[in-house]
């Protein structure tokens, strides 16, 4: 198996704050990798830095073999790498099929200046919107189970199906790698089921993912392998049940027997 | 987004409306707020590509409005060739400047963006009072050639009347209509309105925002620049007063009435509000005061109290709320 992603002495400092420090990891292709840390240990830092949304102090990240550290968000997109939001950012006056319509553009090839007049030029030859996409769109719609919202404005959803557009989005893009921040925050106990068959059913399709989760249950079940950061750096890594017992582990999260007291 | 068969011959009627208007009213004073209504449409509908579906607020459109219009006055009476040329040289070098404006969007947003955007228009209006040689300064430069006839063959047409310049202020205001309406209705505009709702969530699906917002701006003042060219050629006078502060906020507020971030919103708005604002000037005279801005102002800030959005806002309330009236009444259920 080859890794798809490796990050090597990865740091991110906010001032004297070190967000990431000397993260190195690997993440084999099509595998569900966990991040998991207690609040603050900056497993989102870690996202942000991968997809491009931050620019890292130190260290490299490579996707695929080749450098993307610095480089920008939407163009680590166009390589590959598609990802959610903790809070979820969605296009709210757009419709729900809209939102995956305006991630199936396809950027690669076209900039805005021939988007612009292609739009001019197709009014005279044919009608509006191409219905190839919008079929591909409307089959996203239906994987992630909001197909029958697709004229609703996104704003109007509730929130677990906010969380499902912003994954079909990210999956019209055609990553090959996903980034989940915390794909089931704020959804109750049944919607809970639903995103592990989704997010199970997308790995299927050769989607390697990385995901942050803070529900137990969702990361041990999903998960081919997971990383502890906490305070910044990695203190575990290995499969599921071994990272579990890890007795750093269970005293980052429960605290050593001086902090329970407080 | 697909346009019906209803849809299709109502706008049908409206062109052919629109085409024999000066036939069945003559009246010059008419036709003459019929082609500023024009010219104020083309505005509205450039300003609400940024504004409404850019996200970018943009108040020194006035700018790009004094750019098209100095540059295509000063072509045809500098340089004697065709007033055609002199009109696509006007919405080019606004166009340009537009692209320039359009960097500081890149770092500001919001309010910050709003008073660079200023500053860049009163920074125009300056240059053009101050650079006498050129421009007459507060002056203004006067007698504008009107624009220049065009032959096909033996048939030449000539721009005289006011009824000339309603055509060619048509033909002009249809194409900005096409144009802003196929840029926002197809990939390039949902990626605009994704950089609007959300510019971090727009970036991680590959959109390059610094790069649409640039288009965008670019666009957006190419179009004004265009008015300003027409204005030139059919008002004859071009002052520094084209570049104020006051033809950006009338923009502004035709389209925020009419409905921002819709297409038929900037269209009703300046058709409305010029000709409203005609009406208030006879009134004006009766009662002695200066009420147009008092009104506009009112008006605003109405619409942005009860009428978010705009009077297309309304009317499609209306009709949703109509529709459904008509469907609980065919299932026989009380409408709750």
């Amino acid at each position: 198996m080859t890794d798809i992603l490796k990050t090597e002495h990865l740091s991110k400092k906010f001032g004297g704050l070190c967000a990431v420090d000397d993260v190195s990891f690997a993440l084999e292709e099509n595998l569900i990798m966990g991040l998991i840390g207690p609040n603050g240990a900056g497993k989102t830092t870690l996202i942000n830095l991968i997809s491009g949304a931050i620019a890292p102090s130190q260290g490299r990240i490579l996707f695929d073999g080749k450098e993307i550290s610095g480089l920008k968000s939407h163009t680590i997109n166009n390589m590959g790498i598609a990802r959610t939001f903790q809070v979820v950012r969605i296009f709210s006056k757009l419709t729900v099929i809209d939102n995956v319509m305006a991630a199936m553009v396809d950027r690669r090839q076209k900039g805005p200046w021939r988007l612009a007049f292609e739009s001019v030029t197709e009014g005279l030859t044919k009608g509006a919107g191409t219905s190839k996409d919008r079929d591909a769109a409307e089959k996203l719609l239906e994987f992630v189970g909001i197909a029958r919202y697709r004229d609703e404005l996104a704003e109007n959803l509730p929130y677990a199906l906010t969380k499902r557009l912003e994954i079909a989005r990210a999956l019209a893009t055609r990553p090959r790698l996903l980034l989940l921040d915390e794909p089931s925050s704020g959804l109750n106990p049944a919607e809970l089921v639903g995103q592990i068959a989704l997010i199970l059913e997308i790995n299927k399709q050769g989607i390697t993912i990385l995901i942050i989760e803070h529900v137990m249950k969702v990361i041990m079940d999903i998960s081919n392998r997971l990383i502890v950061l906490d305070y910044g750096k990695k203190i575990a890594e290995g499969d599921p049940q071994t990272v579990y017992t890890d007795p750093n582990v269970v005293q980052a999260y429960l605290g050593s027997e001086s902090h329970a007291a407080h | 987004m697909r346009t019906s068969m209803t849809q299709r011959l109502a706008a049908g009627a409206g062109i052919v409306v629109l085409l024999i208007l000066p036939q069945l009213v003559q009246e010059r004073y008419f036709l003459h707020i019929a082609v500023m209504a024009g010219i104020y449409t083309i505005l509205t509908l450039s300003w609400n590509l940024l504004a409404g579906y850019t996200g970018q607020l943009n108040l020194g459109h006035a700018a790009f409005f004094g750019i098209g219009a100095y540059t295509s006055a000063l072509v045809a009476m500098k340089l004697g060739i065709s007033s055609w040329f002199g009109l696509l040289a006007g919405g080019g070098l606004a166009a340009f400047f537009g692209f320039l404006l359009g960097f500081p969007s890149l770092r500001l947003s919001g309010p910050y963006l709003a008073i660079t955007t200023i500053g860049f228009a009163e920074i125009l209006r300056l240059v053009a009072i101050n650079w006498v040689d050129l421009t007459r300064g507060s002056l203004g430069l006067s007698g504008i050639p009107l624009l220049s006839p065009i032959r096909l063959g033996s048939w030449t047409m000539k721009f005289y009347y006011e009824r000339d310049y309603y055509y060619v202020v048509l033909a002009a205001v249809l194409l900005t209509y096409y144009c802003i309406r196929r840029f926002t209705h197809s990939e390039f505009g949902v990626s605009l309105q994704a950089l609007r709702d959300d510019e971090q969530g727009a970036q991680s699906i590959g959109i390059n925002t610094s790069r649409y917002k640039l288009t965008a701006f670019t666009l957006s003042a190419f179009f004004a620049g265009i008015a300003g060219a027409l204005f030139a050629h059919f008002a004859r006078l071009v002052s520094p007063d084209t570049m104020s502060l006051h033809v950006t906020f009338d923009t502004l507020t035709m389209t925020m009435i009419g409905g921002l971030g819709t297409i038929a919103g900037p269209i009703l708005g300046a058709v409305a509000l010029t000709f409203l604002s005609e009406w208030l000037r006879t009134l004006e005279d009766f009662l002695k005061m200066d009420i147009r801005l008092v009104l506009y102002g009112l008006l605003l800030i109405l619409t942005i109290l009860f009428m978010r959005g705009g009077l297309v806002g309304l009317f499609k309330g209306l009709a949703e709320r109509f529709r459904s009236l008509q469907r609980s009444r065919n299932i026989g259920v009380d409408h709750d």
